[in-house]
């Protein structure tokens, strides 16, 4: 199960929030239950970028901000050889870093 | 509230210090005490920002450590982490007191040595503010933030390339000018946009932005004495006054904003200095703006007031954020230029502004300026202080 990401879905009003929050935003809700964050979704922005964190041996890091289907945006690595605004992308689970040996699972995105 | 104003203002030249980072906010508070030129009047608190010291100058408690140099004792103290908003922060700290009467006279000092650590460690600091769930693990820089902003921005208000590096061509003209800056570099259209060497010279550091998109990793200290009234009227100088502040906060995750071009943080905490100030954009006559990033530079002044969205960059290009233009953006060269040691770089920019009020800016002097605006941008927009000074006639 490690290799899912979960966001946090407000019990009261129903909304997903990706990062959770203690008190959701929208109705000040504070019992969430686990809520699987994935699916298909548009790129809103990307960005290759070459002014890395520590954890990386690579050169560049290709970012993006998805919108997925339903409004829900996330922030995850885009695996796509040709980013473009607006293309039509899906999600996928992988490692995005490395650290101290440790695999950390997160979004990646690859087109649909 | 009792008024407050800053009485005396001073700075390190920014880039990169040798001095231990108590010496480097001490030099810095010694340069604004002398320019207020107390006399006996005695300093009754002091607050010292700084975002990293524990981490890459492994120093904590830097206000008692300040005090102790400058053989301040008993005053009060203490220190503000508030990130790249620290600066602006500490300088409320030190309104609130004054402000409150718990204190007649403080000084506020913003320091911090970036460069005591590699480029790759000290990427990774500034990283750490971003969310550590949704953002870090994905590797996520401010460099990286601000390019995914940049894409957006650019793609939806039609900005494009050579508007950025007009910001930067001119933030470093008006650092040219300031001898406190850490880039004494004048840069052209060719040499970072348009010639073939352009790439060299200006590699891309997170696309759409290059090199010459983001501010130099600098060690500085910059400080300002505030006091109260009855102190401000004994001494001697012109009197500015912090005529407002202003502060608002917004999502961690940038991805969670309901629009994530909107720099609302900015636009709430502008609207409460403005009101504070009982002043509107249009009456100001300079003003400092957090261009960590040059996209920045021009999206703050739009959330600021100071144009309409999706307008700057239009006045950037006519010359109206130049000196000597309508509203000159910047003139010390900015964080651009001037250099962006992080918790000093929000009182920084009230030192300009004092000099600026005051008539002492030498050759990038805003002529006959009475009202003067600063952005102090901290995280990517999650926590944003305003502050607008006006200079009081004797």
């Amino acid at each position: 199960m490690s290799e899912a990401v979960y966001g946090a879905k407000c019990t009261a009003c129903g909304a997903v929030s990706y990062p959770r929050h203690l008190v959701c935003p929208k109705c000040r809700g504070e019992a969430f239950q686990p809520a699987e964050i994935g699916g298909e979704g548009v790129v809103l922005t990307y960005t290759d970028v070459y002014a890395l964190a520590i954890d990386y041996d690579v050169r560049y890091l290709r970012l993006a901000i998805v919108e997925l289907d339903g409004g829900l945006r996330v922030t995850g690595q885009l695996l796509d050889e040709e980013p473009k605004l607006g293309k039509r992308v899906r999600t996928t689970v992988g490692v995005v870093r490395e650290t101290a040996g440790k695999a950390i699972y997160g979004l990646q995105f690859v087109p649909a | 509230m009792r008024p407050v104003y800053i009485v005396g203002a001073g700075m390190t030249r920014f880039g990169r210090s040798e001095l231990p980072l108590v010496d480097l906010a001490g030099t810095a508070s010694l340069a604004a005490l002398r320019h207020a030129s107390l006399g006996k009047v005695p300093v009754d608190g002091v607050v010292v920002a700084n975002m990293g010291g524990s981490r890459i100058n492994r120093q904590t408690a830097l206000a008692s450590a300040l005090v102790d140099r400058l053989a301040l004792y008993p005053a009060a103290a203490e220190a503000v982490e508030n990130g790249p908003a620290s600066g602006a922060s500490a300088v409320k700290v030190g309104f609130q007191a004054v402000a409150s009467g718990m204190a007649d006279v403080v000084l506020v000092v913003g320091v911090e040595m970036m460069r005591a650590v590699d480029g790759l460690e000290g990427t990774d600091f500034v990283a750490s503010l971003s969310h550590p769930e949704v953002e870090y693990i994905y590797g996520v820089t401010l460099p990286s933030l601000a390019g995914l902003f940049a894409r957006l921005y650019m793609s939806r208000f039609g900005v494009e390339r050579r508007h950025l590096a007009m910001v930067a061509i001119k933030n470093h003209d008006h650092a040219m000018k300031n001898p406190y800056a850490h880039i004494h570099q004048p840069i052209t259209m060719e040499g970072i946009l348009t010639s073939p060497e352009a790439v060299v010279n200006n590699p891309l550091v997170a696309d759409p932005l290059c090199l010459f998109d983001c501010c130099p990793v600098s060690d500085g200290s910059a400080a300002v004495i505030l006091a109260s009234k009855d102190i401000a009227e004994r001494l001697s100088g012109p009197r500015v006054r912090i005529a407002g502040m202003g502060q608002a906060t917004d999502t961690h995750a940038v991805h969670e904003r309901e629009d994530p071009t909107d720099l609302r943080a900015v636009r709430l905490a502008s609207e409460k200095a403005f009101a504070m100030a009982d002043a509107k954009p249009a009456d100001v006559h300079v003003a400092e703006l957090h261009d960590a990033f040059t996209i920045l530079e021009i999206a703050e002044s739009e959330a600021a007031g100071f144009f309409k969205r999706g307008e700057a960059h239009k006045a950037i290009e006519r010359g109206e954020t130049r000196l000597g233009g309508r509203l000159p953006v910047n003139p010390s060269g900015g964080l651009k230029a001037r250099g962006h040691p992080v918790g000093a770089t929000g009182v920084a920019q009230l030192v300009e502004l004092t000099w600026q009020l005051r008539g002492e800016a030498t050759d990038r002097q805003v002529e006959k300026a009475k009202v003067a605006y600063a952005c102090n941008f901290g995280g990517f927009g999650n926590n944003v202080i305003a502050t607008v000074l006006r200079k009081e006639e004797r």
